[in-house]
């Protein structure tokens, strides 16, 4: 196997330093000089339209400078997703959002938004705006807004207060499939609306120039997309437009995909209004209340198995809470269904989902998008098929696992898999064999080990339009500029794709530098999100690496009199292949250019050799990634406590197939925060509506994600099966840590209990009641 | 109205500011100071991202008005250790992977610092418990434990 | 939110700001529920009197057989005060379970149980243990009960305009008393209680019956409420699962939670809560035969 002289190690990450520091700069940090604060005054109503807003009172408060309503903004329909500027034909983008509009559709709706010289008086003025509402009927479950009697939220095509398309594919003939089975199972799951609730709010701080330039420094994690909406939303071009993270982004986990909710256009719209840099930092409670969520809604599934355990056939369907605008509404349940059908082989499968508009808060991407709500479902019906036909569940994911080269629903291949090393070395790690023997008999506490299996992209394509640039920039001293669009939501990929592109050229990882996060700096790039930075962008960083490589090695060639063919670089020298003269040559003789006997001579030394001759090595790398899927298999521990309900996850091993761990460590942390999220998305995490349409769960005390007190012992396990597509066998692993918990969980608390949970957060009231029930 | 001299020291130096009453300690350091190390999460005390160290107690700084503070010594992330010498806990953040998006970073250190300064043995419940207040989203708070563990070794010597 | 923010320097000085203009200032010590509700519009007022730098205040002590703790002691003193996991264990344990460290490291006791928020976590265990409150104003000190401290949820019979308690008095437990502190809680950190339950008790000689147990619930009234039922089944009985048991449904009989959109159904509470009145007064029981 090919070594590695960067990639595999677990150098530090490039952005330490300044976070460990307190220096490191985030757009809630930002301060320029003459900048005012924003304030958006949002809707106390669930559906309504505005007849009236008068600002006259609050125009007149000192400090005041400018109100933005829906008469002095621009009337341009956006989403804010990325979608409306990466949706695939034949599918239309949903365009259904201005930044204020006439109508309000859920509590929090923007209605208008204040500039002034502080925080505290743009929260004064909005007091003082005047607002008539006259109330519109509102609907909040998905199901209800579909009935013919609902309020139309927005007239849509694809049927009542559907947005986007109704998703549906398959394989094989389904009908025959059950027919064909000896066991079939057949429920419906219901999921709740779950918060990135990521450290950073929302946040953007806009400067518009005399020459209509417009500057956004922002916390969204695809500044190119953004800037692309930006563009349409104020008619600028994209060339005038520069939007940047400054570098840092407090967290992202898919809640400002495109843009960061509002808070971008609201910044630029004051700011051309007032001819002065604003900044909007919004509350907990916004993020909240008005930023996008998880998806909660209804997931069917059907599952036909043969009695020796072959799986016969699948059908699944789904119908998701849209919220009150699309966001990425039309994408998430493609996903959901072509994840959870991607998992298992068999002949016959059917998909049917989409999403149905409600008056709440927009639904969005999270973390996993739709991936975790599709398994909560699927891996319930696998379990409950191994007990009816007595069978190990652990052998009966183990028989019908996707395996290389297997027909699947997916328009890629399964180029690799490492899903049954990862079922035997987290089974191992957990315990399995101790199933069925952890409780004594009249015991108040009940144990159980559960677990799931399953898979997730490595990009979006050809789900989105998804593509990469990378750009090398050899510098005139031999230090080396990486420029990629992507940000670093805190991944780590401003380390990880530095490490891929010193590997490939062959130098040292010191002698890399990275410009990523800015449309000013950066080619275009699709951004961070589906699992895909390091695998997508990494695959254009690698080709650009190469390409330098190339040109460095032909101009070597001829300087150093020696055939191309016989040369290679090593930690920054170049030398004849084979040779152990990689070694530091600064200095030496034989180093210095146009000698005869040269053997090798440093990266830096020849590209000033190149400079006085008027060449500098420029690398590109353009890239469509393919797609490979990721594959990982969680066990959990859990304990019930029947007399309160309680559930409590006591150890968790999760195993991931990742390709190859470019910086182990970084993916380790990718796997433990992911599984950690995913025991809050099953056990606690939860936001609830008021009959009135509010949400109930606005802030970090109310809305329940894990401290570190509740936190169990994670054991991260790398599993790594080389794939041949992606970036030195490197495959996505972002949202995967976060996939299995609830669907494992669920498992394990029906092996502590024997009662099957349809619906999470397995709260203590939730599990309690069902305890009692089955007493009786 | 009612401004007033705020004297306290910051970062072992005696520092004077203006302030108003009802400002809070953390909007001095971010505003005043341009100290941004103390993030804010949530301000209401429930994230401790704005996380100092005030009379040698983990406090959230969003929580502290102004006149709380007067006569107190605070300590902040930009006061434990620079990039020439690092606090061991930075160091082990560092190297232990214990930072991802960095946002709740600071705020995690100062918590598990004062924990240190009182208790260089501290048991994983103990950094857990001195940590709970210290909403992180990213990590899963297993390099972060290990990160304070390994620091607390390191201080021990 | 306020324009003068006054340090007072003793009790009488805290007093005569307070009595300057009547109704224009309000105490604070820790502020970590004051200021949100000031923030949030809940509250109003144009001073604040802070009394956290109150030398005599700051005093956690105990003398014959009476623990004293002053207003300006906090959460974080409490549960990391070895004379209160001594002589009173229930306080110490539900001192800990407040908050956050940061938010214990500023709230002070005194604060939680004026506050009279209904789960308040140390006016559950305070009220077990038979504590009571000094309540000075400019013409003396008196004390309360903290049984009869509280007239509403989020309503105590402190008046922070005018009067101002400068500390809680405990009876420290004698060789044959314990106390316990359980929590029904939805996160280990930064969460409300759903439920919360103090049990202090009293054996006879001989550790086979109990003398006798007094038992506070809570959120399930305006205050922490005592289970008297409960508590006058055990009275002088012999200790045994059944008693217990019976006592632990009787103390639900007389509980009355709300149903809380947040925090678990008025139902749901009932049905859990003999269990942990249970698991209390078991644990309580086995302290003190632990402590021979």
């Amino acid at each position: 196997m090919k070594t590695f002289n960067v990639v595999g190690k677990n150098i530090k990450r490039n952005d330490a330093l300044e976070k460990a520091t307190g220096k490191a700069m985030f757009s809630t940090d930002m301060n320029i000089p003459g900048m005012l604060y924003a304030k958006v005054l949002r809707s106390p109503h669930a559906h309504a339209l505005i007849k009236s807003i008068d600002t006259s009172q609050a125009e007149k408060i000192p400090g005041v400078k400018g109100i933005a309503t829906w008469g002095n903004t621009p009337r341009e329909l956006f989403n804010t997703s990325a979608t409306m500027t990466f949706t695939v034909p034949s599918m239309e983008p949903v365009l259904d959002q201005y930044i204020f509009d006439k109508v309000v559709r859920y509590v929090g709706d923007e209605v208008a938004a204040v500039a002034a010289i502080s925080e505290k008086v743009a929260a004064e003025a909005l007091k003082h705006i005047k607002v008539e509402y006259e109330l519109l009927p509102a609907v909040f479950d998905p199901l209800e807004a579909m009935k013919p009697e609902a309020p139309i939220i927005h007239e849509c095509h694809a049927g009542k207060n559907i947005p986007a398309e109704i998703v549906k594919f398959g394989m094989g003939d389904i009908e025959k499939g059950f027919a064909e089975s000896d066991i079939i199972f057949e429920d419906v799951f219901k999921l709740p609306i779950q918060k990135q609730a990521q450290l950073e709010t929302q946040a953007a701080l806009a400067q518009v120039g005399s020459d209509g330039g417009i500057t956004v420094w922002s916390t969204t994690q695809t500044p190119h997309p953004s800037r692309m909406i930006i563009s349409k939303i104020f008619s600028t071009p994209q060339s005038k437009i520069r939007v940047l993270n400054p570098p840092y982004v407090g967290g992202g986990f898919g809640v400002r995909i495109g843009l960061s909710a509002k808070a971008e256009p609201i910044a630029v719209a004051l700011s051309k209004l007032t001819g002065k840099p604003v900044k909007i930092v919004y509350t907990r409670e916004e993020d909240f209340t008005s930023s996008d969520t998880r998806h909660g809604g209804y997931v069917w599934v059907k599952l036909g198995c043969k009695n020796d355990g072959t799986f016969q056939a699948m059908e699944l369907k789904s119908a998701l809470n849209a919220g009150a605008y699309c966001s990425f509404s039309g994408e998430t349940p493609g996903v959901l269904g072509a994840m959870g059908l991607a998992v298992y082989r068999m002949e016959h499968m059917s998909y049917y989902g989409h999403s149905v508009y409600t008056n709440f808060t927009p639904s969005g991407a999270m973390r996993g998008f739709g991936n975790p709500q599709a398994m909560f479902a699927i891996e319930a019906a696998v379990d409950t098929i191994a007990e009816r036909i007595g069978m190990d569940p652990l052998e009966l994911r183990l028989k019908n696992i996707i395996q290389v080269g297997d027909n699947w629903c997916l328009p890629y291949t399964c180029g690799s898999t490492g899903l049954a090393e990862c079922v035997e070395k987290a089974a191992k790690v957990i315990g399995w064999e101790r199933r069925g023997t952890l409780n004594e008999p009249g015991s108040k506490i009940l144990r159980g080990i559960g677990m799931g299996v399953g898979t997730h992209c490595s990009n979006a394509w050809p789900f989105c339009v998804d593509y990469d640039n990378a750009i090398i920039t050899v510098q005139q001293d031999g230090s080396i500029l990486l420029a990629v669009g992507v940000p670093d939501i805190g991944t780590g990929t401003s380390t990880t794709l530095p490490q891929l592109a010193a590997e490939a050229i062959g130098v040292e990882m010191s002698q890399v530098n990275m410009t990523f996060g800015d449309t000013l700096t950066t080619p275009f790039d699709i951004g961070s999100h589906a699992s895909r930075t390091l695998y997508a962008a990494g695959t254009a960083v690698v080709a650009a690496g190469n390409d330098v490589r190339k040109q460095i090695l032909e101009y070597a060639a001829v300087v150093m009199k020696i055939a191309l063919e016989r040369l290679d670089i090593t930690k920054g020298i170049i030398h004849i292949s084979g040779s152990n003269e990689a070694e530091s040559c600064e200095g030496s003789g034989i180093c210095r250019s146009g000698e005869e006997s040269m053997t090798h001579i440093s990266v830096r030394e020849l590209v000033y050799h190149a400079h006085l001759r008027n060449k500098q090595f420029i690398g590109i790398g353009r890239t469509i990634p393919p797609n490979s899927p990721p594959w990982h298999a969680h066990f959990y521990e859990v304990e019930v406590d029947t007399e309160t309900g309680m559930v409590k996850v006591v150890k968790v091993a999760a195993a991931h197939d990742v390709g190859k761990a470019v910086n182990p460590m970084i993916v380790e942390g990718q796997i433990e925060g992911g599984v950690l999220m995913g025991v809050g998305y099953a056990t606690s995490e939860e936001i609830k509506i008021s009959a009135k349409g509010k949400p109930l769960h606005t802030s970090y005390h109310k809305y329940l994600l894990p401290t570190a007190m509740d936190a169990p012992e994670i054991h991260a396990i790398i599993v790594e099966s080389n794939d041949p597509s992606g970036p030195y066998g490197a495959k996505g692993v972002g949202e995967c840590g976060m996939v299995l918990s609830a669907a494992a969980i669920g498992n394990a608390v029906y092996d502590a209990t024997g009662i099957r949970f349809n619906e999470i957060p397995l709260t203590p009231e939730r599990v309690y009641k069902r305890l009692q029930e089955n007493k009786k | 109205m009612n401004t007033f001299k705020l004297t306290f020291t910051l970062n072992g130096e005696v520092t004077e500011v203006l302030a108003e009453p009802s400002e809070m300690l953390v909007d001095i350091l971010r505003e005043k100071m341009y100290l941004t190390g103390a993030k804010k999460g949530c301000g209401k005390g429930e994230c401790g991202a704005c996380t100092v160290i005030m009379n040698g107690e983990a406090v959230n700084s969003c929580m502290i008005p102004a006149m709380k503070a007067m006569g107190a010594v605070v300590e902040t992330i930009e006061g434990i250790g620079n990039k020439d010498k690092l606090h061991p806990l930075q160091e082990s953040f560092i190297n232990e992977g214990a930072i991802q998006c960095g946002y709740c970073t600071p705020g995690v250190i100062m918590s598990a610092k004062a924990l240190l300064d009182k208790n260089l043995d501290p048991s994983n419940d103990e950094i857990k418990e001195a940590i709970a207040g210290n909403i992180c989203r990213c990590t899963g708070y297993v390099k972060i434990v290990n990160a304070v563990m390994s620091a607390s070794q390191k201080i021990k010597g | 939110m306020f324009q003068e923010y006054y340090m007072a320097e003793s009790v009488s000085d805290a007093l005569s700001f307070l009595n300057k203009g009547p109704g224009d200032a309000v105490i604070i010590a820790g502020g970590t529920d004051l200021l949100l509700d000031l923030h949030e519009g809940k509250k109003r007022t144009k001073s604040l009197v802070d009394i956290t730098r109150i030398p005599e205040l700051k005093n956690l002590s105990m003398e014959d057989g009476i623990i004293k703790i002053g207003a300006a002691v906090t959460h974080a003193q409490v549960a990391e005060s070895e004379l209160i996991w001594a002589n009173a264990p229930a306080l110490a344990m539900a001192a800990k379970k407040v908050g956050s460290l940061q938010i214990r490291n500023i709230a002070t006791v005194v604060g939680n149980i004026i506050n009279a928020q209904p789960a308040a976590d140390t006016a559950v265990a305070l009220t077990a243990l038979g504590a009571k409150v000094t309540i000075a104003d400019t013409s003396g000190t008196r004390d309360v009960h903290i049984d009869q401290l509280y007239e509403d949820v989020g309503k105590s019979r402190v008046d922070c305009r005018r009067e101002l308690v400068t500390e809680v008095i405990i009876p420290a437990h004698e060789q044959n008393q314990s106390s316990y502190f359980v929590r029904l809680e939805q996160r280990k950190a930064l969460a409300l209680p759903m439920l919360n339950i103090a049990v202090m008790v009293s054996l006879e000689k001989g550790q086979q019956r109990f003398e006798w147990v007094r038992i506070a619930m809570a959120p399930v009234g305006p205050g922490p409420m005592r289970a008297t039922n409960a508590e006058r089944i055990l009275k002088g009985t012999e200790i045994d699962d059944e008693i217990i048991t019976k006592a632990a449904y009787e103390a639900a009989a007389q509980a009355n939670p709300r149903d809380s959109d947040l925090r678990g159904s008025r139902e749901y509470r009932l049905q859990v809560l003999p269990a942990l009145v249970k698991r209390c007064i078991k644990t309580a029981v086995a302290q003190v035969v632990n402590k021979g």
